[in-house]
């Protein structure tokens, strides 16, 4: 088997906040609008994509986060997920949903590194650089963002009482990492 | 020794915590609380700097950042010191140290003081008209105005302080911690709202906080009493936010703001160590409150500007405040109540007024008959005509009013002085509120400009004095209502307020002041750190200048860093009273951002040094920066740009990359491309519509180069396509044109071709890529992955296999990029390194080598292949380029297509890409460089520019390419590159210098 390496392998403590990378996780780009789309991810997953807004939709072992009205991002919650298993579930999606011309299917396990951030003072922390309005997505569990912090583009699910995972572009992980560290001394 | 004037002990000063500091090298203290203005005051410095035109003597004028004249230059550390700090908002800190600006020796003694005496040729314009003639003498000119112009020094080593940014979303944001701020702030926290109230001050209050006066009472309290009891019930609301030491610098449209926190400046140097100096707040309001106040103006008389003359209002609060009198012989000019506030403010502190002289003829006001009890001297109806003294007043000259107010009459009385307060009423602070795009209107009552209630910009409102409400009582119960309906209250704790205040009964407003001399021998200041004055103003309009912006710029009344808070509004009263105008038909000058001064580094924010620019960085970038290798940027991302070995050069290490990449095997770091997942039943429909070549019949497993068009038929991108299901395929686009691609593919799928089920993802750092060319690429290729078939017949040029390294899935694509036999193996990012490794290893017998972008560029120059961006440039089709092979004449429709057979597209003397050779094979063109026919023919004509140029060790020669008019008729003919120091002839060649017939990618 191949070594893994993903970018940051770290782990970053300060006053009230933590700030760690979350690898491996299997992320999945799912793309797709008719109704037998979504159908077949709730059979395969047992989560329907949401249709709201900036929202998502999970259970134990996954999470369905909203991207566009066509668009969903399926993340796993169990970081040591094989990569057999991972296989796995991308095949039988791309199977059902990409094969049978419902939507696109794409693994994009290694396009994102996740980075969890938790503690009371996250959302000072990506306020320094994200004009997002984070007073209405950090009171809703499960809301999602896609915006731009330190101008570069992330993907943000609150995973509730100051726990947020951050997706960012894995070329762009090592200066995000950086930032987020070098920011965590002056909140 | 100097003085001490610090009177007694108040609250606001912690009088134990002594401070020290030096002003002018020279060692003095203050206390905790102080700004440097106070701090100087109470040792009795009234000299602080120097104006910027006649170098006349310039002392303390205020209290806040109106300042025009006290602004100095902080430490002479060079990353430290910084220019033009008002003495007046710096607070003073444990070694601190200012200096004079604009004096030369001292400010004591200052040789540019001469130009003072030169004043009456140095009149506006002065400039504008003496520098022009002769027009030879201009660089002459040039180099004193240069030594003479700006003010203070800037600092010469890069800024050691921190800086950050906040955004910040509220619902209320309110600006002025004053009582009507105070009172906003309260009523919208206490409505639930998500509130910040932001004030330039150490303390919440504004001049209410040391309004200790009988006759101000709130509630039968003492208005400050009162305040205070507010204040601490603010600070406990929990939805509130209050920020002090801020302030706002700009107010964009739909309520965003820029706010300057100063976080460390009141703290001693070492206190600062690792903290952020300054941040930068970015708020989004749903509403915002501006509550930012008034500040008094000064008068207009001869000499106003000797040091010692004081804002009245400046004085009470040296005084109330920070327990400082500004002198021990102190008289008041004024034509309002203001003033009259200080004298019993200066009473009470032992400081008796000598005279104050008031230019309205009668005053029955409470204050007025307070003053007359004191036994304090008026003289009504006079007006100050001159002063005396130089670096500090020492006297000043008073005569009677003529009834019209435009002369004086009688006898000149003269009184001693060291301390002269001004005060001519008060102007509405409404910077911030035009800056959003709000209108002002002008009350004629009080000759004031307040914002116009029906052209205010949505979700915001003006309150207090900045809304022209200058009374108590007017000001709270004013500032209630407006709140109770901006913010849908139903009723407040407000609205029973019982409210004493004095009533100022008589306004007289005279904006120059009348002296018993001619204008032309008077200095009446207008703008105190320009030193312009009325007679400029008077001298613009004898010259034609009608518009206040003109008049502006030709007197630069009000181009100072104080952006002539105090002068503005005087000039156009001067203005208006010399055409015969009303004010508001003149309208103001406009206000523009910041509204106080930011420093670079609160702009700038943490984006400096590491954070100035991102990096994008792939996979395997350790791996490079381990081994030698120097970084190209390419759009964000760092490239490879070459692998230096042994000591060698640039040259040396492409030339070594070059060769062994051709006779045995090269390998290149290619993760950077751009890739999109393209899926869905309509993908091949897609691509024939994106590409100009056809794409319905190309196999699963096959790969397909294709070329983008701009809508106007001009090349975009280009890339190579791979099939990889029925409806499922991979675009690579160009490095730097990715995001832009997908956006632009995006977009059309969306708007123009809605019709079509396709999906794009993009996938370019999902995947890492790694080029092997070379006659060996095939065996490392081989013993990397032995079960894989590389036969021609199994894996043909232009085809990929789906293959497994180590348990983990990869793509191997056999296409080309140098014209060698090469494999590219995609795998997931992160077995991306280790895959890289095993390549290195497998190769290590064939002496394979590590290549970067410049080997690339060689490589595939010598075969002719274009680099889009660098042989592009948006203004060539593919026929300019001799690819009319990639156009697909049957298609029915591809983006550009139609731009492809426009008049201009289809000319025979467009610019083309063609091959240059040079006479001498080692001389390498510089890329950019012109091409021309003749020298002899004028004017020359420029037939194009080389695009690429490179030395070849595989060719042992010079090769470039070009774009010429004309280029495809042109073989053979020889130009001239047209250097600095020699003329290079080239011979135009065909673009493909190497294996004209593909023969290596089979090899």
């Amino acid at each position: 088997m191949l070594n893994f390496n993903s970018p940051i392998k770290s782990e970053k403590n300060y006053d009230d906040l933590k700030i760690i990378e979350i690898e491996p996780t299997i992320k999945i780009n799912l793309r797709g609008n008719k109704r037998q789309f979504s159908t077949k991810i709730g059979k395969i997953l047992s989560i329907l994509p949401p249709n709201e807004a900036n929202t998502s939709s999970g259970n134990e072992k996954f999470n369905l986060l909203w991207l566009s009205p066509d668009e969903w991002l399926i993340y796993s919650n169990d970081k040591n997920i094989s990569l057999e298993d991972q296989l796995n579930l991308e095949e039988s999606l791309f199977n059902e949903i990409s094969k049978l011309n419902q939507g696109a299917v794409t693994n994009v396990s290694d396009h994102w590194i996740m980075i969890n951030l938790k503690g009371n003072k996250i959302y000072d922390l990506l306020s320094k650089s994200c004009p997002y309005n984070f007073n209405d997505f950090k009171k809703k569990n499960g809301s999602v963002a896609q915006t731009i912090v330190n101008h570069i583009d992330t993907i943000l699910h609150n995973k509730g009482d100051n726990n947020i995972n951050i997706f960012v572009r894995r070329s762009f992980s090592e200066d995000f990492w950086r930032w987020l560290n070098d920011s965590a001394k002056y909140v | 020794m100097s003085k001490n004037l610090r009177i007694n002990k108040n609250k606001f000063i912690d009088q134990t915590a002594r401070i020290s500091f030096k002003f002018n090298n020279k060692k003095l203290y203050g206390y905790k609380g102080d700004t440097l203005a106070s701090a100087l005051l109470a040792n009795d410095i009234h000299l602080v700097g120097r104006s910027f035109k006649y170098h006349r003597p310039r002392g303390i004028m205020t209290c806040g950042s109106e300042e025009p004249n006290a602004i100095v230059q902080i430490s002479n550390d060079p990353s430290f010191t910084e220019p033009n700090v008002r003495a007046t908002e710096i607070e003073l800190y444990e070694g601190l140290e200012a200096f004079s600006q604009n004096c030369w020796p001292s400010v004591n003694f200052d040789l540019g003081g001469i130009n003072n005496f030169l004043s009456p040729i140095l009149p506006a314009g002065f400039y504008y008209k003496t520098f022009m003639w002769p027009a030879s003498f201009w660089e002459k000119y040039e180099f004193f105005i240069r030594h003479s112009a700006g003010l203070g020094k800037s600092p010469t080593k890069p800024d050691q302080d921190l800086y950050d940014h906040q955004y910040a979303h509220c619902d209320v944001l309110v600006i002025g911690g004053g009582i009507s701020g105070i009172l906003s702030a309260r009523l919208s926290a206490e409505k639930g709202l998500n509130t910040i109230l932001i004030d330039d001050k150490k303390d919440l209050g504004g001049s209410t906080l040391y309004e200790n006066n009988d006759i101000f009472k709130i509630d039968n309290e003492n208005s400050n009493i009162w305040l205070k009891k507010q204040i601490e019930d603010l600070k406990k609301i929990r939805n509130l936010t209050i920020k002090n030491r801020t302030s706002v610098a700009a107010f964009h449209g739909y309520n965003y703001l820029l706010a300057r926190e100063n976080l460390t400046d009141h703290l001693s140097i070492h206190e600062r160590k690792n903290k952020i100096r300054q941040r930068l707040w970015k708020i989004r309001a749903k509403k915002v409150v501006i509550a930012t106040g008034a500040i008094e103006r000064p008068l207009i008389f001869d000499n106003n500007d000797r040091p010692g003359t004081i804002l009245s209002s400046s004085i009470k609060k040296y005084i109330d405040y920070y327990g400082v009198k500004t002198g021990e012989n102190i008289s008041l000019f004024t034509n309002n109540d203001s003033a009259y506030e200080t004298a019993i403010s200066l009473d009470k502190s032992g400081v008796k007024v000598k005279v104050i002289i008031d230019i309205r003829e009668n005053s029955n006001s409470v204050l007025s008959k307070q003053i007359e009890k004191m036994g304090i001297k008026i003289l009504r109806g006079y007006t100050v005509i001159n002063t005396g003294g130089y670096k500090r007043i020492k006297s000043f000259d008073v005569k009677k009013l003529s009834n019209d107010g435009g002369s004086v009459v009688g006898e000149k009385i003269t009184y001693k002085c060291d301390c002269l307060g001004v005060s001519g009423g008060w102007t509405p602070m409404v910077h911030l509120f035009t800056q959003s795009g709000g209108k002002l209107k002008f009350r004629n009552s009080d000759n004031v400009f307040i914002p116009d209630e029906n052209k205010i910009p949505s979700e915001q409102i003006s309150v207090g004095s900045s809304n022209g409400d200058f009374e108590l009582d007017n000001v709270v119960n004013n500032t209630v209502k407006s709140i109770k309906v901006f913010l849908g209250l139903d009723k407040t704790n407000y609205e029973q307020l019982k409210i004493e205040c004095s009533k100022e009964k008589q306004k007289r407003n005279i904006w120059l002041l009348p002296s018993d001399k001619p204008m032309f021998k008077t200095k009446p200041f207008l703008d105190f750190q320009n030193d312009s004055t009325a007679k400029d103003v008077k001298l613009a309009l004898r010259e034609g200048f009608k518009s206040i912006e003109h008049v502006k710029r030709y007197t630069t009344t009000g181009m100072g860093t104080d952006q002539g808070k105090l002068s503005n509004m005087h000039a156009l009263g001067i203005i208006a009273d010399s055409t015969g105008t009303n004010m508001g038909e003149l309208g103001t000058t406009t206000f523009r951002p910041p509204y106080t001064p930011l420093t670079f580094g609160a702009i700038v924010g943490r984006n400096v040094g590491e954070f100035f620019d991102h990096t994008r960085r792939t996979a395997i970038h350790n791996w490079h920066v381990e081994n030698k290798a120097e970084f190209e940027n390419v759009g964000q991302w760092k490239r490879p740009w070459y692998f230096l070995k042994n000591g060698e050069n640039m040259h040396q290490a492409v030339q070594r990359e070059s060769k062994a990449a051709r006779e045995s095997a090269g390998i290149l770091d290619a993760s950077t491309l751009g890739k999109i997942d393209i899926q869905g039943i309509d993908a091949s429909e897609f691509l024939n519509r994106v590409y100009t070549n056809a794409w319905s019949k190309l196999a699963i497993g096959k790969c397909r180069y294709g070329l983008m068009l701009n809508e106007d038929g001009m090349v975009y991108d280009d890339g190579v396509t791979t099939r990889l299901g029925e409806n499922h395929y991979i675009m690579t686009t160009t490095t730097g044109g990715a995001a832009s691609v997908l956006s632009k593919l995006e977009d059309y799928l969306q708007t123009e071709w809605p019709e079509l089920n396709v999906y794009l993802t993009s996938v370019t750092d999902q995947y890492s890529t790694m080029s092997i060319c070379g006659p060996n690429s095939k065996k490392i290729i081989k013993k990397l992955i032995p079960a894989l078939d590389l036969s021609d017949e199994n894996f043909p040029h232009m085809s990929f296999k789906n293959s497994i390294i180590d348990n983990v899935n990869c793509r191997i694509m056999r296409i080309s990029f140098t014209g060698e036999l090469s494999y590219e193996i995609n795998v997931q990012s992160n077995f991306a390194l280790n895959v890289w490794e095993k390549c290195m290893e497998a190769g290590k017998e064939f002496n394979i080598t590590p290549y970067g972008t410049e080997t690339m560029h060689l490589l595939r120059a010598e075969k002719g292949f274009i680099i889009t961006g660098q042989d592009t440039d948006g203004t060539l089709t593919p026929s300019d380029l001799q690819m009319d092979w990639i156009i697909g004449k049957k298609k029915y429709d591809f983006i550009g297509k139609r731009s492809l057979y426009r008049s201009d597209t289809i000319r025979d003397d467009r610019k083309q890409l063609v091959g240059l050779l040079t006479d001498d094979p080692k001389e390498v063109l510089e890329e950019g460089s012109q091409l021309i026919e003749s020298l002899e023919k004028k004017p020359i004509e420029m037939l194009g520019h080389v695009t690429s140029s490179y030395f070849s060790p595989n060719l042992n020669k010079s090769i470039a390419l070009a774009i010429v008019k004309n280029g495809k008729k042109l073989k053979g003919k020889r130009l001239i590159v047209p250097m600095e120091n020699e003329n290079i002839n080239v011979t135009i060649t065909d673009a493909v210098f190497y294996d004209k017939d593909n023969e290596r990618l089979n090899a």
